[in-house]
């Protein structure tokens, strides 16, 4: 399963409150658990998942009990539940777009994909918009979980990416549209790291940065790095003596530099408490605001791969099959994905929208990111280049969580 | 109705809330858990599916589970819980019983307010106590500085790199209260004609210690490694806070990760039913040894 960038952050100190309900509640992932003994009314047997790639791209479904909206209706009145990760847009949008339609704006938060969808199975919960990753996307398409988008309800959608308007998980845009994208890089303490070496994943098994190297507590980033680091480039390769191989690799860096295993990267970098930290160029981008006090932007770097592809991300927004309030839902999609509202966005999650309008040089002119991290800015061409971790089969799940689990038990 | 035959219905009586209780919050997550275990896999979504039946059960996630703990990856990891759990008791002990034989026979007036500093920490969230632990012990925090203030450390010691001794620590520092709390209580109860007799035949302080107060306070010593152990066993909250290192993965941090970050729910249930049994093994320990105390004292 690939971690998502919002995922909740075991040293997160806004969200340890929540963590500790978990521990009081003595059951450790009692939330999956309970969640798995949930009443399931979609059907899912008997089916086999199309694996997107950029090189096959997949048609979702479109299932004939579950229709998308009339063209030119009116959006609805009430509340517009959106289903979100926590943190995941700017309070100041949600906001924004409450007051411009006259409606309320209710965000529900999740801590993982699996829990998303395990409680939009249930079909109790009655939200209108809700943001897949693409790696599940298959899932709870034909799990009938999501509704086709009607797209004369999306003009901003324009915008976007254009291979992002016709992406290769949904082709023709059927049930998404982009929000965010991210590129996985180093953030490193550009104070301490003097150079990086011609292959910058050498830097992982630099010694000289023992103690102070953190790799993401995500198996598919990691290994994924590791292949990288050997000039692979099938990201979601099942091989199991490629995968097996890249995890030894990773093996050797708990001795070598006493590596750290952690999602913390936007704060661990800027309070000094890592040097060397496998990122999420968003959270790079967010580390600025948890310098200390007096510290200076400058003492953040981020690398992503410049002679070759790394991996890059994307998130995108749907609207939930069945959703009560589905025209306010695409009103809603098309509003985040407005220039002024997206970039208003940006600013608060630190996520950069999937729009043309957003090259690294402009967000850097207009100060929202420093200019040393203008590398954390993802182009349209680093996401066409990039490799993507998508969903794998079942056996291929397997295998990767079993070597990642074995690269964690030290 | 008379008192005689009131007493057969209602003393079983009230011990139904309990029950109840029992049944509700443990009996049946725990079947769930087993379920969970012995079950099924979406094959759309890739969940779990909880298989009621026992006749249906499947065992190949606990198979392999088990062999990986055997003889796998997850054996150093089960090791490594055994010994920073025995550890981190042996730590308990040793600031333990002396804190609660201190207050429970010596303190006298100050016994209340030692007692209240002594659960103060209680007051406080757990992760917020370790979260300032994580502050105290970063490369420039103050306890690197106070050792770098002495002539014998000149570099900062690196407390949160997967350090097995911070773990440790750290785990005996989360449960203490748990211990102190059952052996106070144990201690509290000793006879003090038992102690004045012991002397008054002419053994010493050391003697009386060693032959009658550790063998009275034997079953609150028990009660008080059962109540740290467990929780101990399946702690990785702790870990994760001061090391976040594989050289220091603990089981629970295994189970944690199966069950929330992966779709190999079952193996994650399958690592609990192995815990669960490992526990229950020291658990049937420490009741045949409350039973045998209570026959005695009979």
């Amino acid at each position: 399963m690939v971690m998502h960038p919002r995922e909740p952050r075991p040293y997160d100190r806004r969200r340890f409150l929540r963590h500790s309900l978990y521990l009081s509640m003595g059951a450790v992932g009692a939330p999956s658990l309970l969640a798995a003994c949930g009443s399931d009314d979609t059907s899912s047997a008997g089916t086999e998942l199309p694996l997107a790639r950029r090189d096959d791209p997949v048609t979702l479904p479109v299932h004939d009990d579950v229709p998308s909206i009339e063209d030119g209706l009116q959006p609805e009145s009430g509340t517009l539940k959106v289903f979100n990760y926590a943190d995941y847009i700017a309070p100041g949008v949600i906001k924004a777009f409450s007051q411009d339609y006259g409606v309320q704006v209710e965000v529900t938060t999740f801590n993982s994909m699996d829990e998303a969808v395990a409680k939009l199975r249930t079909g109790q919960s009655d939200f209108d918009v809700f943001f897949p990753t693409p790696s599940v996307l298959a899932q709870i398409v034909f799990g009938k979980l999501l509704q086709p988008l009607n797209h004369s309800y999306l003009p901003n959608l324009g915008n976007a990416w254009e291979m992002l308007q016709d992406p290769f998980y949904d082709q023709g845009s059927l049930y998404t549209v982009p929000y965010t994208v991210y590129t996985t890089g180093i953030g490193y303490r550009a104070d301490e790291v003097d150079t990086i070496p011609a292959n910058g994943y050498d830097l992982f098994w630099d010694e000289q940065y023992a103690g102070q190297t953190h790799i993401l507590d995500d198996g598919r980033e990691a290994i994924g790095m590791s292949m990288l680091r050997e000039g692979m480039e099938d990201m979601n390769t099942e091989d199991p003596d490629t995968v097996r191989a890249a995890g030894e690799r990773l093996q050797e860096l708990v001795d070598a530099v006493q590596v750290k295993i952690d999602i913390s990267g936007y704060t661990e970098v800027p309070e000094g408490r890592a040097t060397v930290h496998q990122c999420w160029s968003g959270d790079m981008i967010s580390a600025q605001y948890y310098l200390p006090s007096g510290d200076s932007p400058d003492v953040l770097g981020y690398w992503y791969p410049t002679d070759s592809p790394g991996v890059v991300g994307n998130d995108t927004m749907a609207v939930i099959a069945g959703a009560e309030h589905p025209v306010l839902a695409h009103h809603f999609l098309n509003y985040v994905l407005d220039e002024q509202n997206a970039l208003r966005n940006f600013e608060w999650v630190g996520y950069q929208p999937a729009l043309q309008k957003f090259s690294p040089r402009y967000l850097s002119s207009e100060g929202y990111v420093p200019a040393n991290l203008e590398t954390a800015v993802v182009t349209a061409d680093q996401y066409n280049e990039g490799h993507q971790l998508l969903q794998l089969s079942p056996d291929g799940s397997a295998l990767w969580d079993e070597v990642w689990a074995t690269v964690k038990s030290g | 109705m008379s008192r005689a035959s009131r007493g057969p219905r209602l003393w079983p009586a009230l011990s139904l809330p309990g029950t109840v209780w029992l049944i509700a919050f443990f009996a049946v997550p725990f079947y769930a858990v087993a379920a969970i275990a012995f079950g099924l896999t979406d094959p759309l979504f890739r969940s779990p599916i909880p298989v009621w039946n026992p006749l249906q059960w499947q065992f190949d996630h606990l198979l392999g589970a088990l062999q990986r703990s055997l003889s796998g990856d997850l054996r150093p990891v089960f090791v490594r819980t055994f010994v920073y759990v025995g550890a981190a008791l042996a730590l308990c002990i040793a600031i333990g019983y002396p804190v609660a034989y201190y207050v429970a026979r010596l303190a006298g007036r100050r016994r209340g307010l030692l007692l209240a500093l002594i659960l103060a920490p209680w007051w406080i969230n757990y992760l917020t106590r370790m979260l300032a632990w994580v502050n105290l012990l970063q490369p420039d925090g103050y306890v690197n500085r106070v050792l770098q203030s002495t002539p014998f450390v000149s570099q900062p010691v690196d407390w949160l790199g997967g350090n097995p001794y911070t773990v440790v620590v750290a785990l005996a520092y989360g449960y203490l209260p748990f211990f102190i709390v059952p052996l106070f209580a144990t201690l509290d109860r000793i006879d003090g004609r038992l102690l004045e007799a012991s002397r008054d035949l002419g053994i010493g302080t050391v003697g009386t210690f060693w032959h009658v107060t550790l063998p009275l306070s034997r079953q609150g010593l028990l009660t008080a490694s059962a109540i740290t152990l467990l929780p101990m066993f399946g702690d990785y909250y702790t870990n994760t806070l001061v090391s976040g290192s594989p050289s220091t993965t603990m089981v629970g941090n295994q189970i944690e990760f199966y069950l929330l970050q992966t779709q190999q729910k079952g193996i994650g249930a399958a690592l609990v039913l192995i815990l669960s049994a490992l526990l229950m093994v020291l658990m049937a320990y420490y009741l045949v040894q409350t039973q045998r105390a209570s026959r005695e004292a009979a």
